[in-house]
């Protein structure tokens, strides 16, 4: 799928709050798994709506099998920390004695990005796994927080491989670290909208990734793109006489060429400031956005090649 | 309508998830305050830029600032009140607690360079619409202005926003803060441990487990902050307070889309749960549905069957044949979508309290990101005849105001 996410097996699907984020993550899975692929969508934030796409309803912090070839997990950074202690700490009373108490509360809050970290971990974790046939997952989709949150989770491990001590985490951090950089295994692929917020939110982030972050990049999804044939001014204006239908006729597509024309013009800067390869997804109308909806959205994503692959060196 | 709660309250809190136009609407709010004659004042968190501008606060200022008044006679009506606007800078805000409360300059450098102060001010839980409360309450001590919007941060969480000054203060708690005051602890484990062996064995455990030795500095924060506790729970008072005051009232900004109303939902029945009522809920972006002549559509709708008749209908207005097949077949896409969404705020309203007045804002054809094009929102968040005159643009939309009812209204007269 998308030719330049082929092989690689963490793609973290990152974006700012209510562009379709998850919708977006939840398609990159279901599709995967439709080719065949083992694969496990990891969700960094509980959603409710996720196991209704998947025709289960709940949440869980366990690995869960939605369909034969996709597994859903929910990260939660501390009870992924209360794991980790349990492996270092093995004592239950000592663990339960650590973990209950108030101060270690404190301590979580205080030690900057632990949680971060150990969620972070939590999918290094899960890509490592390996059954005899291979690896246990093909691809791993990660469904991260919006856009400010995800920044602390991926700038954790290099910051603790920095700032902490030697000792368990640091070389917890360090692996961790290895993965979110290797272009080989990992890409990130943001998810926006072609409007104005998530389009400077999307810059931000993405000159972030690059610069600070140095994490190899995977496609850019713009997401709910309208595309109507006319420009707002090629709308009829209304006969005199028009009935209230015609009206609301003209209405409708006055409103469709509106915003087309805004996702045209957002998209031409976002393509300037971000230079990706980049999938168009059409904005769907449904009554309902339910699972067929999930499953048709990739399959009408059309990509628009990067910079670099109209160079023809992709 | 919204104009008595905007009338009958001196704190308008707006409140929903991300991306749903919070921002637009608390702006949209003071501004019709304003027109209306009020001394407004709008607190934003994350305005697109193009509103920032437009508001005159592209820069993140510590103060509200004036918008020219200039710019508001764009608005269309005549000027009575004032509006004044500024955003929130998070991390300067938190700065700026801590030397309002410091005793000295020497103990606010201390703190201020505190990593341990560094991570809580940032990413502490909370921590964010801790500094939006805060903010109102210093707007609200100030009595430049008699009506104050407050823009929310999105909130993963919808609790986040009303538990935060209470995990802030539990954070401060003094029980758990003596142990981080003992003297020794700043001097690492070995010495706890042998002064108090439950804290110094559960500090051990952690700092072996994880390689992280933070005592020393969330002990030096602590000792610190100490003098300034009393400050931070005197503030949580205050700030209960003007939550719960009968002058602040709570909107909830949603859209129509389903994950939306879930999170909307939730909020809601939280609220009612913590007693606090909703004044008013904003369905943002609707895509409105067309009351369709039943003799002509069955059932009064228009469905993807209905695509020849349309057609017909648009040729036979004398419409140009090359675009009567995209007119018709977009307005049967945008029927169907209107038809979920209508059915989806049906069912959000019916479990929202009769008395919460609730308004829909249609999805205009353009974004609305600058002073003058927010008062396209007044028509539909305030009654007209509030103020003396109609604005103009306005009125030609509700023209076919009368064909587009709401098919949510028509079933329940049913």
């Amino acid at each position: 799928m998308f030719g330049v996410l082929e092989g690689r097996r963490v793609l973290f699907v990152v974006g700012k709050g209510g562009v379709g984020k998850s919708t977006v993550a939840t398609a990159l899975a279901v599709a995967f798994a439709e080719q065949g692929k083992r694969v496990l969508l990891a969700q960094m934030e509980p959603s409710r709506r996720l196991g209704e796409f998947l025709g289960r309803p709940g949440e869980s912090e366990r690995v869960v099998e939605m369909q034969p070839d996709l597994h859903v997990l929910t990260l939660d950074g501390e009870s992924a920390l209360s794991e980790y202690l349990a492996l270092v700490l093995p004592v239950r009373r000592v663990q339960r004695m650590v973990v209950e108490s108030k101060l270690y509360h404190h301590f979580v809050a205080a030690a900057p990005g632990i949680k971060e970290l150990m969620t972070i971990g939590k999918i290094w974790y899960e890509e490592q796994l390996a059954t005899k046939a291979g690896p246990k997952w093909d691809v791993i989709v990660v469904d991260a927080p919006a856009t400010g949150h995800v920044l602390q989770y991926l700038r954790m491990p290099s910051a603790a491989v920095e700032a902490f001590g030697p000792g368990l985490v640091r070389r917890e951090a360090q692996k961790v670290m290895e993965l979110l950089v290797d272009p080989k295994r990992t890409a990130v692929c943001p998810v926006t909208t072609a409007e104005e917020m998530p389009v400077n939110e999307t810059t931000e982030m993405y000159e972030q990734l690059r610069d600070r972050l140095r994490m190899p990049l995977g496609v850019l999804f713009v997401n709910r793109m309208h595309a109507a044939p006319l420009a707002p001014e090629d709308v009829p204006a209304a006969p005199a006489d028009a009935t209230p239908l015609v009206d609301d006729v003209l209405r409708c597509a006055r409103e469709e060429t509106g915003w087309t024309a805004i996702n045209r013009r957002y998209l031409a800067r976002l393509r300037e400031a971000v230079p990706m390869p980049t999938v168009l997804l059409p904005f769907l109308f449904a009554e309902e956005f339910g699972l067929d909806e999930v499953r048709a959205l990739m399959a009408k994503g059309t990509l628009q090649p990067g910079p670099s692959a109209a160079a023809g060196s992709v | 309508m919204l104009e008595r709660l905007v009338r009958d309250h001196r704190v308008v809190v707006c409140v929903g998830s991300g991306g749903v136009g919070k921002t637009t609407t608390a702006a949209t709010i003071a501004l019709w305050g304003a027109l209306e004659g009020r001394r407004a004042v709008v607190l934003t968190i994350d305005p697109a830029r193009r509103l920032a501008n437009s508001l005159g606060i592209a820069d993140l200022g510590d103060e509200p600032r004036i918008v020219d008044p200039a710019l508001l006679a764009t608005a269309g009506r005549p000027v009575r009140g004032s509006l004044a606007a500024m955003m929130l800078d998070q991390k300067n805000a938190w700065d700026r607690l801590v030397a309002r409360h410091a005793p000295s300059d020497e103990v606010r450098e201390r703190i201020l360079k505190n990593r341990f102060y560094l991570n809580l001010s940032q990413n502490f839980a909370g921590s964010h619409e801790y500094m939006a409360i805060e903010q109102l309450c210093l707007l609200c001590e100030s009595d430049a202005y008699d009506l104050i919007v407050l823009d929310t941060p999105p909130t993963k969480r919808a609790l986040d926003f009303f538990e935060a000054p209470e995990r802030i203060r539990d954070f401060l708690d003094r029980r758990i803060v003596r142990w981080f005051l003992m003297p020794y602890l700043s001097q690492g484990w070995a010495v706890a441990k042998a002064m108090n062996r439950t804290v110094g064995f559960l500090f051990r455990k952690l700092e072996e487990a994880t390689g992280v030795s933070a005592l020393a500095e969330v002990s030096d924060f602590f000792s610190a902050m100490s003098g300034m506790f009393d400050a931070f729970t005197a503030r949580t008072d205050v700030i209960h307070e003007i939550l719960r005051a009968r002058s602040t009232a709570f909107v909830l900004v949603t859209g129509p889309e389903e994950q939306v109303l879930t999170e909307a939902e939730f909020f809601s029945e939280r609220m009612k749960a913590m007693q606090m009522p909703l004044g008013g809920v904003v369905f943002n972006r609707v895509h409105e549905e067309f009351a369709a002549d039943p003799a002509a559509f069955r059932g009064g709708a228009v469905t993807r069957g209905d695509e020849d008749a349309v057609r017909a209908a648009l040729l036979a207005a004398g419409l140009p044949v090359a675009r009567v097949p995209w007119l018709a077949s977009n307005f049967v896409d945008y029927q169907q979508l209107a038809r979920g969404e209508a059915l989806r705020l049906e069912q959000f309203r019916a479990g929202l309290s009769r008395r919460v007045p609730f308004v829909t804002v249609p999805n205009f054809d353009t974004d609305l990101h600058d002073l003058a094009s927010l008062t396209r929102m007044h028509a539909h968040l305030f009654a007209p005849g509030a103020a003396n005159e109609k604005s103009g643009p306005v009125s030609a939309d509700d023209s076919s105001g009368h064909a587009r009812k709401s098919r949510a209204r028509r079933r329940s007269r049913e």
